[in-house]
């Protein structure tokens, strides 16, 4: 299960393992493989714990528990509820828009590259089992409408990594650390010495030029990284093609349909990796105007469309 | 979500994550704050028609950080049962005082004498304190108390290790004193005095009758044979160890220590057999031997790393100016069944040579030697020990072990002759003994 | 957030990783003795694979081979600490 391992990579060691299906990796500012492996076995515990605690595809945590509750009040712990405000926040902030029930849909909208667009009757069905607002929770517990499931997949992986980080922060103080779980990222504290963290991210081609072919081309961009969290929001490949017209898994909860005319990806740089992280998802609801958005908000961004 | 508004939501988002992180980081502290590493087992060890030993262990290790680690450990243990007193089998019964004077115990013919009273307990606290004080160089500081009814013990030790060449290179230099006081029930006997016993020639009444002149005369006989102050001996060892990384799979130690003891080395409990020529005894005496002892001994281990395995296999020679010289072969190979489960083997062997002052009994028509010790544990033996670990760690890191093993002890005859009747008597019994442990470390 | 894109293909990446394998072949002919370099420790450093691994174990042991046998010591410290023998 928790299958890690370190690999010395010039001046730095590189610790990576596999979760949340996504390669992990921490680049750690020493060349002690002691402290490496220490810091890479705590953190891939940390991260699988996260992972067992609030993904949607397991039967036996707390998710699963609150998903099945069909109407009745199911107990939390600390950190779920502080998980439910932080996504309460983001619901007040985005008026709706983020909304942690919105999983659900995904029951008629299956973005795998095919061309099934749901018809409507379908989508007013599932639209009853969505909005935030009907909920109700609190520190000890959380009661949802029947029918109702949350889905923390939209912050988990960034609320994982800031965890990771903070954990390293705790572990080695004293040392620079850089978090990258599958292009969502943190770096504890500066390196030393003025360096910087390279890390390659997959970000689409900007390739205007053939507006027929749909197919994202990634190519790996170099960044460099002195402090702070950095997150990514797309589609990937998942997105629906019908009659040419391109469907972005990114779906306007309102309305039960995807968002139009947006960026294909968004990359954001803040602070911490889960503000990055929901910023990005922010701006891709914008739609057309994401990037007007991003300008507003005065943040580090790169915007493909 | 108006543009018009947007403008506050990097702040709302940025407060949002601080409570997320913040809530977060309460929670890793008070998980981080115990850690403490327990290490606990019990072990049973059960010799056949002789002794058996419980034994607990507790050992708590706290990592303070930077290398500075504190290790405690507290070990209780009790024993109980028979024990080889040295005196030889006869193929009649024979009749020994207990070693209080208060009684005695009468061992069948054709039997091994065994005194029958052991009844022990031991409690055992040690501490150690390892540091770096140079850059690659720690230190160890260790303390540690015994005490049994009879024995007290209290040591230290002192000790220094320094990494070279990438930390491929470990070396020790290390001391240690330990400091030990006996004080024998009975008081201790008197080297290679005789053994008085009462078979009613200190006058007529038996043992039952208080204020009995018979009694009172036995008694003053045994107390002539008898020291009843404490006595002690101190031990000092000195360790030079070699630790050596010789690729990505394999390491080497390489030890030598030197230990000296002075003082009383006795074993008050232990007696020899004084036969005429025709093998009978005549007497039994306590055993006396000398009052130093200097060793030297060469340690060789080495351990490799299979994908799925790793081999722990060492080898110890030690030479001692008694005049035992022994060699220990020891192998374990532990095996991955699982990323939570492993079993492991166990093999060793070990075979010594006796010293030079051991005899099995002395001869009546010889002058007494200075020093005699019919002690079957230094005499010459071969030992083998087989065993089985099986261990697991559970979902929540804690690790549980249950070992069995197989302990055989084959005294030899180093060239004694058994004269007279003791060519009937088996004088050099086997010893095999059950091994179980169970431990939990958390 | 001192975050500067570079390079949008990933020859960077292509030539960081010869720069890599070529140091890592120097460092390899240079030291041919014993040991291994920082990185190479993964196995060595498994718990399994410490000199004191089983520690309690051992400790056990060596307290009955000390009562039942005439040397003892040489790993560690022979000391004495027991009256059993």
């Amino acid at each position: 299960m928790s299958d890690w391992k370190i690999q010395t990579a010039g001046d730095h060691i590189k610790g990576s393992f596999f979760c949340m299906a996504s390669p992990c990796e921490l680049l750690i500012d020493t060349t002690d493989p002691l402290v490496a492996s220490h810091l890479t076995e705590q953190a891939a515990a940390e991260a699988f714990r996260i992972e067992q605690k609030f993904s949607r595809y397991r039967n036996d945590n707390i998710v699963f528990a609150i998903n099945q509750a069909q109407g009745k009040s199911i107990a939390i712990d600390n950190e779920t509820f502080q998980l439910l405000t932080f996504a309460n926040s983001c619901f007040e902030i985005s008026e709706g828009m983020f909304d942690i029930t919105s999983g659900v849909l995904r029951r008629a909208w299956k973005f795998d590259g095919s061309d099934n667009v749901p018809n409507p009757e379908t989508i007013n069905q599932l639209l009853a089992f969505i909005g935030w607002d009907r909920v109700k929770f609190d520190q000890q517990k959380i009661k949802m409408p029947a029918g109702f499931e949350i889905d923390l997949g939209g912050i988990g992986k960034e609320y994982a990594v800031d965890c990771v980080a903070k954990l390293c922060t705790t572990l080695a103080p004293a040392l620079s650390i850089l978090v990258n779980f599958g292009g969502d990222i943190q770096v504890t504290q500066k390196r030393k010495e003025g360096k910087y963290w390279l890390v390659g991210i997959e970000m689409p081609a900007q390739d205007t030029s053939q507006t027929k072919n749909h197919d994202t081309k990634y190519n790996t961009v170099m960044v460099k990284i002195a402090r702070g969290g950095l997150a990514t929001s797309g589609d990937a490949n998942r997105y629906l093609l019908h009659n040419g017209v391109r469907y972005s898994h990114v779906l306007n909860p309102q309305l039960g349909k995807p968002i139009m005319d947006g960026p294909r990806s968004v990359t954001i740089a803040s602070d911490h990796c889960v503000q990055a992280g929901l910023m990005a998802t922010l701006a891709l609801l914008q739609g057309k105007q994401a990037e007007q958005f991003l300008i507003q908000q005065e943040v580090s961004y790169w915007c493909y469309w | 979500m108006q543009l018009s508004k947007s403008k506050k939501i990097t702040a709302l988002l940025a407060t949002a994550t601080c409570t997320l992180l913040n809530a977060g980081a309460q929670a890793q502290e008070t998980k981080s704050e115990n850690d403490w590493q327990f290490d606990t087992a019990i072990l049973y060890y059960g010799e056949t028609d002789r002794v058996s030993l419980l034994e607990g262990v507790i050992s708590a290790t706290k990592d303070f950080g930077d290398q500075r680690v504190l290790n405690t450990k507290l070990v209780i243990d009790t024993l109980t049962g028979a024990s080889a007193t040295g005196a030889v089998s006869q193929p009649y019964a024979q009749t020994f005082s207990r070693p209080s004077g208060d009684g005695q115990y009468t061992t069948s013919p054709n039997e091994l004498p065994l005194d029958d009273t052991f009844k022990d307990t031991r409690v055992q606290l040690s501490a150690n304190w390892t540091q770096p004080i140079y850059k690659d160089t720690r230190v160890n500081l260790g303390g540690n108390i015994s005490r049994e009814y009879d024995y007290l013990s209290v040591g230290t030790s002192v000790s220094a290790e320094s990494d070279f060449y990438n930390k491929n290179t470990t070396a020790l230099f290390g001391l240690s004193y330990q400091f030990d006081s006996i004080d024998p029930v009975g008081g201790r006997p008197i080297g290679l005095s005789t053994m008085v016993v009462n078979n009613g020639q200190f006058g007529a009444g038996d043992a039952g009758d208080a204020g009995d002149a018979g009694e009172d005369a036995f008694e003053a006989a045994f107390d002539q044979t008898r020291i009843t102050d404490t006595d002690d001996k101190s031990t000092v060892d000195a360790l030079f160890g070699l630790t050596q990384v010789i690729n990505r799979r394999m390491l080497v130690q390489l030890n030598y220590s030197y230990s000296t003891s002075s003082g009383y080395l006795n074993d008050p409990y232990k007696l020899l057999s004084l036969v005429n020529t025709n093998g009978e005894t005549q007497s039994v005496l306590h055993e006396n031997r000398p009052d130093s002892r200097a060793k030297h001994s060469v340690f060789a281990q080495t351990k490799y790393a299979f994908d799925n395995a790793v081999a722990d296999v060492s080898y110890r020679f030690a030479t001692d100016d008694w005049e035992i010289t022994s060699h220990t072969i020891d192998s374990k190979l532990r095996y991955n069944l699982s990323e939570s489960d492993y079993i492991q083997p166990h093999f060793r062997y070990y075979q010594q040579s006796e010293a030079d002052f051991y005899r099995p009994y002395l001869d009546n028509t010889d002058a007494l030697p200075i020093f005699a010790s019919a002690d079957y544990r230094l005499g010459e033996m071969t030992a083998i020990t087989v065993g089985l670990k099986y261990g697991h760690k559970m979902n929540n890191g804690h690790e549980w072990g249950v070992r069995a093993e197989y302990y055989q002890q084959d005294p030899k005859n180093a060239g004694f002759e058994n004269i007279g009747v003791l060519a009937s008597q088996d004088l050099y019994p086997s010893v095999k003994a059950f091994i179980l442990q169970f431990s939990y470390s958390f | 957030m001192n975050i500067i894109k570079i390079q949008t293909s990933n020859k960077y990446t292509k030539k960081l990783i010869s720069v890599f394998f070529i140091i890592t072949a120097m460092q390899l002919g240079g030291c041919a003795n014993l040991g291994v370099q920082p990185w190479e420790r993964d196995l060595l450093a498994k718990d399994e694979m410490a000199l004191n691994a089983d520690a309690i174990d051992i400790g056990l042991d060596e307290h009955i081979y000390f009562s039942k046998e005439g040397t003892s010591g040489g790993r560690s410290f022979a000391g004495g600490g027991c009256g059993c023998n």
